[in-house]
């Protein structure tokens, strides 16, 4: 029990008043800029390092572990209340967190987002602490042709986001994909679909993509239905808490949240979208009411928020033990280390136990503390959304605009976002679903990349892709993923009888 | 699909569903012309190369366009309501002007005025009152990122003057 | 939110306050988004001119895009005379407007100085059978498509690299087998991991591994011996390969020759500073200083080079 009295030790050092004070501070900060659109934590954190170094490398730790997670509990709460994704990997919570905010339930949808958070937070931080360096093993073992593999589990479950029709979600799905192919191919250094335009060589932005077809498009598409649309944006309806079901609703998608987001989060090239995605289908799979989805269903907002608060500790595994940065975020935390002149990696653990545990301890620190103060804020939070319509509207506007051109400052990038935002309108207008291209928009290029890399380190064997376990074990998954529905529909309807008519029909 | 769908007496093809199978064929010619233009003249060992993945999106938005214009014939798209075409109006010349005025006027002048026509848009208070709540608002954004984060967003007479 | 902002705000007023006042006013283009190396240098410079008192009020304005190409383009268009602009950037520039097709070029701006700098490492895993760069060069000479170099984008220092190793051992640069990662960890991951034969690039990113026993380095690309690192350059391997990953300043293009002689003894002076020296210390960058002309000749010998060996791996026309 080495590593918990070390941790035992760590949270003593970051309980210090001082340091408490520091954490504090870092979570206010993180979530304040975290609710803008399009400045994730990864930003954040790059902006308000030089705050940091006047304090000492402990205090200056603690504080960013408080912005990081500070930045995903402002990006999630924008995510439910406005609609404006404050990141990627916020993009699933405002599927279902909107829905429910629109019908009142914005007190649940974000009490769950916060709970949810913070127990995966806590698990994840746990497993860091005791299982980093079994966890890392497997990580590394990770090639181009199991993230392959990885990828075409992602896509199998995206039908869960298509809605209604599969035609509709699949022509979504597909024109995300080609938004995907703009810009560089990183593999030959060509331009793709750029025609020319400079602006478009580092292809289309996913946060622009998601905040102009979500915000800007729901926005627009509001307007266009204004008298007609009885939605009269109710900010409570019921009560504010969690009701007794909300809970039994929600413990189990966040544990499973957690499951999958902390070790796709603890691999290189894994990142935080794509256990958000998995898990918003699975919940979809094994929820009692999946006519609920797309309408706010809780499970939709509990699984992948616990998924992507696990995967960002997932993604301190690599850079504590091996010292490397697998996400934007991590490669400011580094830059972080760096300013003292320390090295994560596997020295870390030995030349500066105290430091390394004093962060694992500050994480479970800023974790709580965000909790703390978020839970009693939810009731303010959600009394945003009655604000009278025309004053909403138009901040969500103004809020949208601002975190785009605060990330890249160019007339070019805030057209691309109104683009995207009649893209968004006219596809709700025809009943065609969003999320699907914003779905394609991330995984394509990372599906594209991986298998064009493992192919060219095989010299063009397509054996490779399926040579190792991994690859092989997670084709199995997929294809029960794919078949599983099916048996089950077919064992279903052979024990009610012959009287029920076939399901696809429906 | 649906019964509601089955009730509706409506013209067939739908030409606005048409349309957007004519949309979606134009995109796959673009892609695929794109791709056809790619030169690869780096050498790579994958047999995957550059232009296959955009020649198999272009192939799939081809095949989504027939089903799309088969749909239209058939009229299984969903009912839709008619666009109000004031309110829409109002948003949409808001985010115009905005991007239109930026770089001249400035970060919160264009943004306050987008502001303003949206909430117009939206049946909001007269314009007079609206324009300078919104610059305000705007400018206090400003000022926070500015002096706040260090970020430079688009400077106009305002800004100039802190 | 709002209380929670203007405390925030009136925590970092109260951070940034320490500059105190003088003549010049300056506006540091980073042409890359927050965050990243262009804009770490530009603001690093914007901290020293402002600590060190050798300008009164210093903004750092980021317009990110196209390897700099974008940031450039709007610099040469819309500051052209001015002596109150600079531009920060580096030798991926050079790539990046070659492979991009860019239409303004370094040649339009006014060059000030190089700052920082960086060598490229070559690594192999410890589990490797390749114990050095000859082993190396002899498996590319053998069949250049077994190995696989693992490194950043295509067209970059790293695959630039690559190609003079390639054309120094007398192998076709074009069958060079070059797997482009997008981020510097999943290349190292890739690296450490074992899925590609070698790794390249700038030698901070292998450090910590090569010191905790996971990579073995086999080659710098410097011109001579750097203390601290157990390998040898290129050159006295018998490839005559010298590549440096610098960073530095342009100016305005249409500046009097004294405008342009006051704007680098600027620099020369925040090259000298106390400040200057202690960032580099904290961020590890080597200084690599070169001022004015000398660095416009050194840039001019360079970009030649770099086209000819983007031509000889395909890359461009």
């Amino acid at each position: 029990m080495e590593s918990f009295d070390a941790l035992l030790s760590g949270i003593a050092l970051a309980t210090q008043p001082i340091n408490l004070l520091y954490a504090l501070i870092g979570v206010t900060l993180g979530t304040a800029v975290g609710v803008l659109p399009g400045i994730g934590p990864a930003l954040t954190v790059a902006l308000l390092l030089p705050v940091t170094f006047k304090l000492d490398p402990a205090g200056s730790l603690i504080m960013f572990a408080g912005i990081y997670y500070g930045g995903m509990y402002g990006g999630s709460t924008s995510s439910i209340l406005l609609n404006t994704p404050g990141e990627s990997a916020s993009m699933i919570t405002a599927l279902e967190g909107n829905k429910m905010a629109r019908a009142g339930r914005g007190g649940p949808a974000l009490a769950t987002a916060a709970i949810g958070s913070f127990v995966a937070g806590s698990i994840a931080t746990a497993l860091l602490a005791f299982v980093a360096p079994a966890i890392v093993e497997v990580a590394l073992s990770f090639g181009p042709a199991d993230y392959f593999a990885l990828m075409v589990l992602a896509f199998t479950t995206v039908s869960s986001a298509f809605g209604g029709s599969m035609l509709r979600g699949l022509t979504a799905l597909f024109i995300g994909l080609c938004l995907g192919l703009v810009g560089i191919d990183l593999q030959t250094g060509q331009a793709r679909l750029a025609y020319g335009v400079p602006d478009l060589l580092d292809g289309v932005e996913v946060t622009t993509a998601a905040v102009g077809m979500f915000a800007l498009g729901e926005t627009l598409f509001v307007a266009s239905q204004l008298s007609r649309s009885q939605e009269t944006i109710e900010a409570v309806r019921g009560s504010v808490w969690m009701t007794a079901k909300d809970w039994s609703r929600s413990w189990k998608p966040w544990l499973r949240g957690t499951a999958l987001g902390f070790p796709i989060g603890a691999l290189p090239a894994g990142g935080a979208e794509i256990p958000t995605f998995l898990s918003y289908s699975m919940e979809k799979q094994l929820s009692k009411h999946p006519e609920e989805f797309g309408h706010g269903a809780i499970e939709g907002v509990a699984g992948p928020e616990a998924a992507n608060n696990a995967s960002a500790a997932g993604t301190i595994v690599p850079l504590l033990t091996l010292g490397l940065p697998t996400t934007a975020t991590a490669a400011m935390m580094l830059a972080g280390f760096q300013q003292y002149g320390l090295n994560p990696g596997p020295l870390l653990f030995t030349t500066n136990p105290d430091l390394v545990w004093g962060l694992i301890a500050s994480l479970f620190v800023a974790n709580t503390m965000l909790l703390v103060l978020n839970l009693p804020l939810i009731g303010v939070w959600v009394r945003m959304l009655s604000i009278p319509r025309p004053w909403l509207y138009g901040g969500i506007l103004v809020f949208a605009t601002l975190g785009t051109l605060g990330a890249n400052p160019s007339q070019f990038e805030l057209s691309m976002l109104a683009g995207l935002g009649f893209l968004g309108f006219l596809m709700r207008y025809f009943d065609y679903p969003v999320a699907p291209v914003i779905i394609g928009l991330i995984l394509g290029p990372l599906a594209e990349q991986q298998l064009r890399r493992a192919l060219a380190i095989s010299q063009g064997d397509p054996a490779a892709l399926v040579e190792t376990g991994l690859s092989i074990g997670i084709y199995v998954i997929c294809a029960l993923v794919l078949l599983g529905p099916l048996a089950m529909r077919a064992l279903r309807r052979k024990k009610a009888g012959s009287d029920i008519r076939p399901a696809f029909e429906d | 699909m649906t019964s509601q769908d089955e009730g509706k007496s409506r013209a067939r093809p739908d030409k606005a569903v048409l349309v957007i199978a004519v949309v979606l064929v134009g995109i796959a010619a673009l892609v695929a012309w794109d791709a056809a233009h790619l030169s690869a003249r780096v050498s790579t060992y994958s047999r995957v190369g550059a232009a296959a993945f955009p020649y198999t999106v272009a192939g799939a938005l081809a095949i989504l366009s027939l089903v799309t214009a088969i749909a239209a014939f058939r009229g299984t798209f969903p009912e839709r309501a008619p666009l109000e075409i004031g309110p829409l109006g109002w948003v949409a010349g808001g985010l115009f002007l905005q991007i239109a005025i930026l770089p001249f006027v400035g970060f919160s002048i264009a943004t306050g005025l987008m502001f303003a026509l949206v909430a117009r848009g939206f049946g909001g208070k007269p314009l007079w009152a609206s324009i300078p709540a919104g610059i305000v608002l705007s400018f206090v954004l400003y000022v926070l990122f500015s002096k706040g984060l260090q970020l430079s967003l688009p400077q106009g007479p305002l800004e100039r003057l802190i | 939110m709002g209380v929670l902002t203007r405390f925030a705000t009136g925590f970092l007023v109260a951070a940034a306050m320490a500059a105190p006042a003088l003549a010049q006013e300056l506006t540091i283009i980073a042409p890359a988004g927050p965050g990243g190396g262009w804009d770490q240098t530009a603001r690093s410079l914007q901290t020293a001119l402002q600590t060190e008192g050798l300008a009164k009020n210093v903004q750092v304005v980021n317009v990110p895009g196209a390897g700099g190409t974008i940031g450039l383009a709007q610099f040469v268009s819309q500051h052209k005379g001015n002596p109150n602009t600079l531009i920060v950037g580096g030798y991926v520039m050079v790539g990046a407007i070659a492979t991009n097709a860019s239409p303004v070029t370094l040649d339009q701006v006014t060059p000030v100085a190089r700052l920082t700098g960086e060598y490229e490492a070559i690594v192999v895993p410890t589990s490797s059978p390749i114990k050095t760069i000859g082993d190396l060069v002899a498996q590319l000479k053998a069949d250049p498509g077994t190995v696989s170099w693992g490194g950043g984008s295509a067209g970059g220092t790293d695959h630039i690299t690559v190609g003079l190793i390639a054309k120094a051992a007398g192998v076709d640069p074009t069958k060079i087998n070059y797997i482009p990662f997008s981020g510097g960890g999943e290349a190292l991951a890739a690296i450490v991991g074992g899925k590609v034969t070698a790794g390249i690039s700038g030698w901070g990113e292998f450090e910590q591994q090569v010191k905790a026993g996971k990579l073995r380095v086999i080659a710098v690309s410097a011109p001579e011996r750097i203390a601290g690192i157990d390998a040898p350059t290129l050159k006295e391997s018998g490839l005559d390969v010298e590549v440096q990953n610098w960073r530095g300043v342009w100016a305005a293009p249409g500046l009097t020759d004294e405008q342009k002689a006051g704007l680098i003894a600027l620099v020369e002076k925040v090259n000298a500073s106390k400040s200057w020296t202690d960032t580099l210390a904290t961020k590890g960058w080597a200084n690599t200083f070169l001022a004015g002309d000398a660095f416009g000749t050194v840039l001019k010998d360079e970009i030649a080079k770099t086209n000819v060996v983007l031509k000889d791996i395909g890359l461009i026309k």
